[in-house]
């Protein structure tokens, strides 16, 4: 199945993109330009990965280089509700030290006020 | 999709040098998985590890220049695990032993997404062996995973 990208614009200014698939080098590919699109106007960033299957390192990438280009405008992201394997190769990484990791909706838009 | 592997449920699959081709990897090992009874959680270890030691053979063994192949294996030689075995003509590469960073604490993310940098710290955390081999002429790199009993 092709990877999958849905933005939802959110109150308070908060941009939801939704990823849905297997965030392997293919799906990473599939995102990429929209996710860089995104960074370049978002300010705050929720990346819901709850239908995220796969992440390998190049997804990893296309999650962490947008993160990266919002945080340099003084901007916030977090990451929402990956499963627990997607969850364990963001944590092996130390990913979640840079992007904080919620399964709490209300908490993932806290973190970003 | 190479010939040998019309075989899509062949348990050995052969890769052009090119990343595109990688696309070929998940339905192969998805089947497997059903084939060998490996576990969701499982299966995505190998397909991550597989997916770390073949880009790298692509981009850094072959330099990212088409034109080479690359052959992965699956065999089970008890019940107890599945190991896949990755086969190039490439220069000399250890992941296993070598001094890529292995000692070195990851001080920030990003050394995780240099291309050829952590991934290979991925690898080496989510797969259960790995043993590599010099070959005449190319590299062999052998990764296990342990089944449920």
């Amino acid at each position: 199945m092709e990877m999958e990208l849905s933005t939802e614009e959110m109150d308070g200014g908060i941009t939801r993109v939704a990823l849905d698939g297997r965030m392997d080098i293919a799906g990473a590919a599939a995102v990429d330009m929209k996710m860089n699109l995104i960074a370049g106007s978002a300010k705050k960033l929720l990346i819901d990965l709850q239908n995220v299957t796969f992440l390998g390192s190049m997804g990893l990438r296309s999650i962490v280089l947008p993160a990266r280009a919002v945080h340099s405008k003084g901007g916030k992201v977090v990451l929402f509700a990956p499963n627990e394997m997607v969850e364990g190769v963001l944590k092996a990484s130390n990913i979640d030290t840079l992007l904080p990791i919620h399964h709490d909706l209300s908490k993932a838009i806290e973190a970003l006020q | 999709m190479p010939a040998e592997e019309t075989a899509k449920h062949a348990s050995r699959l052969t890769l052009k040098s090119q990343l595109d081709d990688m696309a070929l990897l998940w339905p192969w090992v998805e089947w497997l998985g059903v084939e060998y009874a490996i576990p969701a959680d499982t299966l995505f270890n190998v397909h991550l590890c597989l997916e770390e030691a073949i880009s790298n053979v692509i981009r850094h063994g072959y330099d990212g220049q088409p034109g080479s192949t690359l052959t992965v294996e699956c065999t089970s030689p008890d019940a107890r695990e599945v190991v896949f075995t990755i086969e190039d003509q490439a220069p000399p590469f250890d992941p296993v032993s070598g001094s890529i960073m292995e000692d070195q604490p990851a001080t920030s993310p990003m050394d995780y997404l240099r291309p050829g940098g952590r991934g290979i710290l991925l690898m080496r955390k989510f797969a259960h062996s790995l043993k590599y081999e010099r070959l005449a002429g190319g590299n062999r790199l052998a990764i296990g995973f342990s089944l449920p009993q």
